[in-house]
């Protein structure tokens, strides 16, 4: 579990100077190799570069209609549709873990470093399985 | 050489080269000192400062270990008080100052955050590199980070806050990259002017060395015979100019009977036979020898001596060509090569000197049956018979002075008295043998050594005649007469002294080439005025021209011995020496002849009223001015 952390942690350092899409999206496909869902990933994004990424590597399937969508990546909350609004959701920012409910994590820059936050309770609620190799980066609440 | 400069100016520029770099190098160190200097100094100030902090917390609350520290923090009002404390003492460089709490699980989380923007929340999670951070907690030292893969900072101190000897938390402050970028700012525009300035070197000496590479690239193609792939005769020019001839032998080959190959076969077969020649030639010869294309189907192979001996390696190249099979065409052609060898052309006055001598060699090899090598050593010749010396004899007889003169009476057999003498040089060699002018004057013909043993020669003479009140003569050349070394030493001495000069007799060859006669008659009017008597030497053996002898006023005409030596047994000698005393009398000079080696001679000339004879049957030449009672014997 460690070597695969420690591998994320230096996929993440190597693309730390710039916050590019492209880090994001390699971070955020390394997590979600880790967690598990009852329905297959359909991502959503309003971070259309994001998308764009997830598309080049096919990775994941995306869609441009929320309502299709399985799983959220927010980047601002005006930007989620109502019929979206009870689908689990993974914001780009720590504060939108507290403005959006349905926000089981977070991937975001603190001081200069990547940070990631999952939090459990969410998840368990969405029926959202965490692997134990995210253990170093579950909180059981927002601080 | 235009080369030479080229070389020394890329040296040059090699040198400033790497001066520049070394300066563009010294900077970057510099920087990196400055850099060190400053992050030395900042973190010794922050340090002081946290420390200050923290003995202020810990007292004031009353903190005795990290879950007091915790709960501290917790309260927002002594939070927001010690963030604004530590706010005041954050400078523009400190972009982040935050303190970091480590919990049961060791994940880090913000307790206090000073930071001016992105603000944590307290006890949100951290993600760091721990290994780093828990040294903190190990060591209970400062540790710093440097920050290369985090953008606008520079480096991370992580201070440890210790209560009661043990790590609380740390304190973690982030140093931008503004201080660097000053000092990167100011340094930028020098170290810009020494990378232009590197380019720059680095582009001349681009630019230099495509012209050496083009000099280099021209320089073969006009050097090299493109049949044969040897060099050509543009490159015996060039290495006339530094060739050592001490270090080789020189030899010249040619292909027998190549015109019928041409002939018979066409020019294409000639080429291909050259071509098979010349390869092995080359196999035959190792890389410090020169082989040259003469021209056609001569060569020219200079052989060093470390190759060994070149008389060998002559003789191997020949049976190689003898030996080998030739076939163009489905036809075999034979193929010999004849070679002269000149085995040390060191000897000579100069490479063509020594060229000449090697085609003499290689037409004797021709002349005595081709296939053949014929051998040229004049330093063997030179030890066996010393018939012949070179320039260095003169010189060192010179040096050493060991040129001296005989003297042969010119006897007047009218009155039975010794008219005058005749000085002839000799040198000593070095094994006490006395050398006489045959040997040596061909060889030193034309060059300052001549000239040289001119002076020296006139000098002795001079002198003799000064101490013994006789006359002399002495042989000079015209060009030694318009050498004006040799006329100031004539002028030197005889204008001071005109009783000297009255004996003095200059005999001009006449055989000499005088191709500027105006030039000729000032000279010889030189030696009247100064009261010299002037004669021609060796009278009908050159082109005697009649109308220059009695221009120049000549006091004596010297017949030839040619004429001379057989004048009792040709009718003919006689007439044309009848006419010449005729001439010579009518033209009021008086005649001495020369060669008289027996009594019919002397019986000849008394009938023929010459008026003075010289020659063995009067008295060979001497080491002295021999007396009247000396002659006849």
């Amino acid at each position: 579990m460690k070597a695969v952390i420690g591998v994320l942690f230096l996929i993440v350092l190597a693309f730390a100077s710039d916050h590019t899409h492209a880090a994001k999206a390699e971070i955020l496909e390394k997590i979600f190799a880790n967690i598990s869902m009852k329905k297959e990933f359909i991502i959503w994004s309003d971070d259309k570069e994001l998308i764009e990424e997830f598309d080049k590597k096919r990775t994941f399937t995306t869609t441009t209609i929320c309502k299709d969508a399985t799983l959220i990546i927010l980047e601002n909350k005006k930007n989620i549709d109502k019929t979206c609004s009870e689908k689990p959701v993974f914001v780009l920012d720590y504060t939108l873990l507290k403005e959006v409910p349905q926000s089981f994590g977070a991937i975001f820059w603190k001081k200069g470093r990547p940070n990631i936050v999952i939090i459990a309770p969410r998840a368990k609620a969405q029926s959202i399985i965490i692997s134990d190799k995210l253990n170093d980066y579950i909180e059981d609440k927002i601080w | 050489m235009v080369k030479s400069r080229d070389f020394f100016i890329f040296f040059l520029l090699l040198v400033l080269g790497i001066f520049f770099i070394y300066i563009y190098n010294n900077i970057k160190t510099t920087k990196e000192d400055v850099y060190n200097r400053i992050e030395k100094d900042q973190i010794e100030q922050i340090s002081t400062i946290l420390n200050a902090l923290q003995n202020d917390f810990t007292t004031s609350l009353n903190i005795k270990n990290s879950d007091e520290l915790l709960n501290a923090f917790m309260e927002e009002e002594s939070a927001r008080k010690y963030e604004h404390t530590i706010s005041l003492v954050m400078t523009p460089n400190i972009k982040y100052a935050y303190i970091l709490y480590k919990d049961e699980k060791n994940k880090f989380r913000f307790i206090l955050d000073a930071s001016k923007t992105d603000k944590a929340s307290f006890y949100q999670k951290f993600d760091v590199d721990r290994n780093e951070y828990m040294d903190v907690y190990r060591t209970k030292k400062p540790v710093i980070l440097k920050q290369k893969d985090i953008e606008n900072l520079y480096i991370t101190l992580l201070h440890p806050i210790i209560i009661n000897n043990e790590v609380a938390a740390i304190f973690s402050v982030d140093i931008t990259t503004k201080i660097q970028d000053i000092i990167l700012q100011s340094i930028k525009p020098l170290e810009n002017f020494f990378i232009i300035l590197i380019i720059v070197v680095v582009l001349f000496m681009a630019m230099i060395a495509m012209q050496l590479f083009h000099y280099f690239a021209t320089r073969k193609r006009v050097f090299t015979d493109p049949l044969t792939n040897t060099f050509n005769r543009n490159y015996l020019e060039e290495l006339q100019n530094v060739i050592n001839l001490n270090n080789y032998s020189v030899a010249m080959l040619d292909l027998d009977k190549f015109k019928p190959i041409n002939d018979i076969y066409g020019h294409q077969a000639g080429d291909f036979i050259l071509v098979q020649a010349s390869k092995i030639f080359k196999t035959s010869i190792r890389a410090s020898d020169i082989l040259i294309r003469y021209g056609g189907e001569e060569f020219l192979l200079f052989i060093h001596n470390r190759s060994g001996s070149s008389l060998q390696v002559c003789e191997r190249i020949r049976e190689s060509i003898s030996s080998g099979n030739y076939f163009y065409d489905g036809n075999e052609i034979k193929l010999s090569v004849s070679i002269g060898l000149h085995k040390h052309p060191a000897l000579e006055k100069n490479l063509h000197e020594a060229i000449k001598i090697a085609d003499k060699m290689l037409y004797n090899a021709k002349k005595n049956g081709r296939n053949r090598i014929e051998v040229y050593d004049e330093k063997e010749e030179s030890d066996n018979s010393s018939s012949s010396k070179d320039i260095s004899f003169v010189k060192e007889a010179l040096d050493e002075n060991r040129v001296i003169c005989y003297y042969q009476p010119i006897y007047d057999y009218k009155n039975g008295e010794i008219y005058k003498y005749e000085a002839l040089v000799r040198i000593i060699a070095a094994d006490g043998r006395i050398v006489t002018p045959f040997e040596f004057l061909p060889q030193i013909k034309g060059t300052n050594m001549h000239y040289k043993l001119t002076q020296r020669i006139l000098h002795i003479v001079f002198d003799k005649a000064r101490k013994s009140k006789k006359g002399i003569s002495v042989n000079i050349n015209f060009s030694d007469l318009t050498n004006t070394d040799i006329e100031e030493t004539i002028v030197k001495h005889l204008k001071s002294n005109p009783k000297l000069a009255s004996q003095i007799t200059f005999e001009i060859l006449e055989s000499d080439e005088i191709d500027d006669v105006e030039l000729f008659k000032a000279k010889t009017n030189i030696l009247h005025s100064l009261g010299a008597k002037v004669s021609i030497d060796d009278f009908g053996s050159g082109y005697s021209n009649f109308k220059t002898i009695i221009d120049i006023e000549a006091n004596y005409l010297k017949i030839d011995g040619s004429l001379i030596k057989n004048i009792d047994v040709n009718v003919k000698d006689y007439k044309v020496a009848a006419s010449i005393i005729h001439f010579a009398s009518q033209s009021n000079m008086r005649t001495v002849a020369e060669f008289v080696h027996s009594k019919n001679v002397f019986d000849k000339l008394v009938e023929l009223n010459v008026d003075y004879m010289q020659g063995f049957y009067i008295s060979p030449p001497m080491a002295t001015l021999i007396e009247k009672e000396k002659l006849f014997q």
